[in-house]
């Protein structure tokens, strides 16, 4: 969280390995919390497994077009600080992800509204997106100093993902599992598009007499 | 295959389009290696894009994942076959270091450069492929990649022209070497302009690149409208 150590921003390697554990174990634990609403221990279990699978999936789709995109901007040379950069950030998210947890539990014993308990949630992913931010912009900003085209580079990166990772939530949902329905890993309508549900409802609002 | 990849990564980070190879006429990477990378990396991002016809659950068409492999590298390749002789005669007016051959080579190098970014997003449309059943969604987002793929080419050729292009050292008055100073960007406007028409009417005889679901697998599709209209029919039927 600090930038020190094996995880300093000019640190000479990029500890993988490492960011990889932390992502998998504090984003299991958030998932495991989430998944909890209903007291269902497999929805939790599935939970658990599918917010790290969330994190490392969207940054496997996107990352060959990262590295494609600092090659093109002839900042191949700064990639592993990118990388790291990047892969921090993912770390960053997970554990405060799993920081927040006790905060789902909170709202979770307060209420057992379904819909609260979505919005909540979502809520808490914002608040950990940002948080991934500040340290993906910490790891950034020598290298934007360098060279300002590292700033189109990052700006490259989070939108793609963030354009990944909303249909990966989509694809990968249920987290919380709905009251009625039994604990899934995946949902029966797999097949569907977030962007194009949120358009058609958007369509519908507007269109509605 | 490892000395081909190296070559493209070369590509990327513009080792072989340097400002002093530039100025002296010289592009130090074979036609025939840009060529390979080229139709490679587009038949690349052609099996992704070709997903879709193979996923969906009526009309599923291996065929039509075939012809998209091949179609995708044909098109950016069919593009600068006809635009190059027009390309080479507005850039030789500019005063041009470069002569045929190497405008040539220049071109392929940036359309390399745009199929390599294609190529990159290709993991990012299988993942939509195998989650999308929404068919104006899948072609909306093929055709933000290749305008993003298309914008990338741009900048790197960008990059590049200021290099070719001869300012004359005795130029009579400031005007003069201001204009000789814009003669790179006016050329790129020129060139950005007729190979992105012709590429998108390109693109439109060579469709159906995706497959519609509710057609059967056919090479190519009648002539009729063009390609502007069917986009913007396309975003309507977000909606729908």
């Amino acid at each position: 969280m600090r930038a020190e150590g094996a995880y300093a921003v000019r640190g000479e390697t990029v500890p993988w390995m490492r960011l990889a554990a932390i992502v998998a174990l504090a984003g299991f634990a958030f998932g495991a919390v989430m998944g909890s609403s209903t007291l269902r221990p497999m929805q939790s279990v599935y939970s658990g497994l599918k917010v790290p699978l969330l994190l490392a999936g969207s940054t496997a789709v996107c990352i060959a077009n990262f590295y494609a995109v600092n090659s093109a901007l002839g900042l191949r040379d700064d990639f592993a600080a990118a990388c790291r950069g990047v892969l921090a950030a993912q770390a960053t998210v997970a554990v405060s992800l799993a920081s927040l947890a006790p905060l789902t539990v909170l709202v979770y014993v307060s209420s057992d509204n379904y819909r609260l308990a979505v919005v909540s949630n979502g809520v808490l992913f914002a608040i950990a997106t940002g948080a991934g931010q500040v340290t993906l912009r910490r790891h950034y900003r020598p290298l934007i100093v360098a060279d300002p085209r590292h700033r189109l580079a990052m700006l490259a990166w989070v939108t793609l993902y963030v354009f990944v990772a909303i249909q990966a939530a989509w694809v990968l949902r249920p987290f919380i599992g709905a009251p009625g329905l039994p604990p899934r890993f995946l949902r029966e309508d797999l097949w569907s598009n977030a962007y194009v549900v949120v358009a058609r409802t958007v369509w519908e609002l507007l269109t509605r007499r | 295959m490892r000395k081909l990849l190296k070559n493209i990564d070369g590509l990327l980070r513009g080792s072989f389009t340097q400002p002093a190879d530039l100025a002296s006429g010289r592009i130090a990477v074979p036609v025939a290696t840009l060529l390979i990378a080229a139709v490679l990396l587009g038949a690349g991002y052609g099996v992704f894009m070709g997903l879709y016809a193979v996923l969906r659950p009526e009309n599923a068409s291996w065929l039509q994942l075939l012809a998209t492999t091949a179609k995708v590298p044909l098109l950016f390749l069919l593009t600068l076959a006809v635009t190059f002789p027009s390309l080479y005669v507005f850039s030789a007016l500019a005063n041009s270091r470069l002569h045929a051959a190497e405008t040539l080579q220049l071109l392929l190098v940036a359309v390399t450069v745009n199929l390599a970014i294609l190529a990159s997003f290709g993991p990012v449309t299988g993942f939509f492929m195998l989650s999308t059943e929404s068919y104006p969604f899948i072609k909306l987002l093929n055709v933000a990649f290749f305008a993003i793929a298309g914008f990338c080419g741009i900048a790197f050729l960008r990059r590049t022209l200021n290099g070719v292009f001869a300012i004359d050292a005795d130029a009579a008055d400031d005007k003069a070497a201001r204009r000789a100073q814009r003669r790179p960007r006016n050329v790129l406007r020129v060139w950005t302009l007729i190979y992105a028409a012709v590429g998108a009417q390109m693109g439109w005889i060579l469709r159906p690149f995706i497959g519609s679901p509710d057609r059967a697998f056919e090479l190519f599709r009648e002539r009729e409208s063009n390609v502007f209209v069917a986009i913007l029919v396309s975003f309507v039927g977000l909606f729908r």
